[in-house]
């Protein structure tokens, strides 16, 4: 696997994009003006309230992509392996075994849907 | 130097600089995307060893997701009250102290009890990847038929108590 | 990446090369959408700068240069500076593993007085075993920027775009990875060369031992015909994945102003877009690659462009590298159509809710993946016991 191709184009990239960065920085003009540096707010002045409270199902969604994204990538090898499994005969049971854990996986994911965890994110 | 040396040193250094970097940089987003940086570090480092499934599943379930709650957890709070946060005092002191110098004693001891198996990991070399990955395939369905289903119950488990936490907790919740 | 110098020059060059021409080919999609939305909407778009209006982006990129550079008080400087940077890295890593055309042969030849041995180059980036998982992780590393840039802005109203973006991008990779599987069920290996290399020919089955063949001779052995559910949920949820149209709630100006690069402007918006079509670049090329049979052009093999193109020229170098230009025209001009088809979905469909959208993901995507999967197995568990 040519890591080092992937790491130089990384490092090529970093530093182009660092480039049009500096690029883009020097060309304009600056008129300096207090009023550009605040935060946007459709043109009003910016209220920090301090106890602005976000919605804890951002945290719910990212948790159920993990636990769903590990039940997929246990899936990989098995996608891989089964026309091997099949042609030698072994066929059914691989076949049996895969719909059990997907069958967890779907009681899972029926369970969350009906307890309304990610409900009007 | 060979290639590979340079390779493994470079990514060697990225990796551990990273993870210095998760303990002692005070603010938690940088730590937090330190540690996502030393999770790339270690997934280059799979490669190296060959185990190239192992390497893609680190890259999309650690940095790719566990990681990335992290990190939007962090978005969530504001926590730069708490950036000043560090305790002092005596006993404290003794405490860390103690701690760093077992995990320190942990450390030498793992590295001299596995130096010795250094001499047999190259045999690790001569499967290929993709054979590597069918192989993961068959074992776990052949040999760690009971393991992999318990797992799938296990994720269940884990879901299901992250819902019931989130809810009951309250926290940020907005009820409606 | 090669053995002696003349390798290693050549595959750091084609590593560039593909970099520029995912850079360069921003303006003419650029064109492409500004002219393509104004005919769908009935108007003429951008017709004044160059013939056809073709140095449009020359000139916004022009001005783009010349706009102020500004940062917000709030924000924080390193990652506020990172995101932009940041933003073209993941787009292009996964280009580069996909693979563009055939594998060109030179022959041993001489220069500066030294030989020269016969070597390979893959007309790709890089050639990756496990492709498909390399791809979906490096993929996954987009939610960084977003988060990088929502953070660095720090404006809430970038924050609460940016937080929105990343659960919408990882809610549909659930789905582009599961939609994924029916793909390596049929093909049985992660690689994308052999996936293309299983696509050719004309149309087979393999039931019961018996090889049933297509009678209709020009129809390709490709993806679409095997897994179209597979396909149509794929497609669907790389708009999610490159936040285009009708997925694209993170920048809605209507809802947030303009999401995570509200407080961006200049070069450093114009470096967000190139990574959007990045994205999209990545999700066409897949789509080729999976389920339109990569650079084959149906009706014609291999061996006959090659021995066509041996016969028209004079050595073995160049017939090779004639043989892999020809089929990288035939792939780029179906990542051309995809693309089109990206743009046109933008401007026909309407933007979907944030709450419609993650409905979509969770409930319909998800349990429509799951029984793709299950059909495809027991559908090849039928066919090959």
């Amino acid at each position: 696997m040519p890591l080092g191709g992937i790491i130089f184009l990384a490092v090529f990239i970093a530093i182009f994009g660092a480039l049009m960065l500096f690029l883009g920085s020097r060309g304009g003009t600056r008129v300096y003006d207090p009023v550009k540096f605040e935060p946007y707010e459709c043109g009003v002045p910016a209220q920090d309230k301090k106890d602005t409270k976000i919605s804890v199902k951002f945290y719910l969604t990212a948790i159920l992509f993990i636990i769903f994204d590990i039940e997929i990538i246990f899936m990989y090898p098995w996608a891989t392996t089964f026309k091997d499994f099949v042609k030698s005969g072994n066929g059914l049971f691989v076949l049996i075994s895969m719909f059990v854990f997907i069958a967890i996986f779907i009681f899972g994911l029926f369970w969350e849907v009906k307890s309304k965890a990610l409900e009007w994110d | 130097m060979t290639p590979d040396a340079i390779l493994f040193w470079i990514l060697a250094v990225v990796t551990v600089v990273s993870a210095i970097t998760v303990v002692l940089i005070t603010n938690p987003i940088y730590s937090a995307l330190a540690l996502a940086m030393a999770m790339i570090g270690i997934s280059a480092l799979f490669v190296t060893l060959n185990a190239y499934f192992i390497a893609g599943v680190q890259l999309i379930v650690y940095a790719g997701a566990v990681m990335v709650l992290f990190v939007m957890v962090l978005m969530l709070f504001d926590l730069r009250h708490e950036l000043q946060a560090f305790t002092r005092g005596k006993i404290s002191g003794a405490v860390k102290i103690a701690c760093v110098g077992m995990l320190a004693g942990l450390v030498v001891g793992a590295i001299y009890m596995s130096s010795s198996s250094l001499i047999h990991a190259s045999a690790a070399e001569t499967m290929s990847s993709v054979d590597a990955t069918k192989q993961l395939g068959k074992l776990l369905f052949t040999q760690y038929l009971f393991g992999f289903e318990a797992l799938g119950v296990l994720l269940l488990v884990v879901a299901v108590g992250c819902v019931a936490l989130a809810r009951s907790k309250g926290g940020t919740h907005e009820h409606h | 990446m090669g053995h002696d110098a003349f390798q290693i020059t050549i595959n750091c060059l084609k590593l560039v090369v593909i970099f520029l021409m995912m850079v360069q080919a921003v303006p003419i999609l650029v064109w492409l959408e500004r002219r393509g939305s104004g005919f769908i909407q009935n108007r003429l778009g951008p017709n004044r700068v160059g013939p056809l209006g073709l140095m449009q982006l020359l000139a916004d990129a022009a001005k783009f240069l010349m706009k102020e550079e500004f940062f917000p008080e709030t924000g924080v400087k390193l990652l506020y500076y990172a995101a932009p940077a940041a933003a073209l890295i993941p787009g292009t890593l996964a280009f580069c593993a996909i693979p563009l055309s055939t594998p060109v042969h030179i022959e041993a030849f001489e220069w500066l007085g030294q030989s020269w041995g016969p070597y390979t180059f893959l007309f790709q980036g890089f050639d990756i075993n496990v492709g498909i998982v390399y791809i979906l992780g490096i993929s996954s590393l987009a939610a960084y920027v977003i988060l990088m840039a929502g953070w660095g802005s720090g404006s809430k109203y970038s924050l609460m775009g940016a937080l929105r973006a990343s659960a919408q991008i990882i809610s549909y990779e659930l789905a582009l990875g599961l939609s994924i599987v029916g793909v390596i069920l049929m093909y049985g290996t992660f690689n994308l060369t052999e996936m293309i290399n299983q696509q050719q020919g004309p149309l087979n089955f393999q039931f019961w031992g018996h090889t049933i063949s297509s009678t209709v001779s020009w129809l390709p052995n490709w993806g679409i015909f095997y897994q179209p559910l597979g396909a149509i949920i794929f497609f669907a949820a790389t708009f999610a994945e490159s936040n285009r149209l009708p997925f694209d709630l993170a920048e809605g100006e209507a809802e947030l102003v303009a999401g995570f690069h509200t407080e961006y402007g200049g070069f450093k918006m114009l470096l967000f877009f190139i990574g959007e079509y990045g994205h999209m670049m990545v999700a066409s090329g897949l789509m080729v690659a999976f389920f339109f049979g990569g650079w084959s052009i149906p009706g014609v093999s291999f061996d006959q462009v090659s021995s066509w193109a041996s016969g028209a020229t004079s050595s073995s170098s160049l017939a090779s590298i004639f043989t892999s230009l020809i089929f990288f025209v035939s792939f780029f001009v179906k990542l051309a159509v995809f693309m089109w088809i990206f743009i046109q979905v933008r401007w026909t469909l309407p933007r979907f809710r944030y709450d419609q959208l993650m409905d979509l993901g969770w409930k319909t995507m998800l349990p429509w993946a799951l029984a793709n999967t299950i059909l495809s197995a027991l559908f090849i568990f039928v066919a090959h016991s």
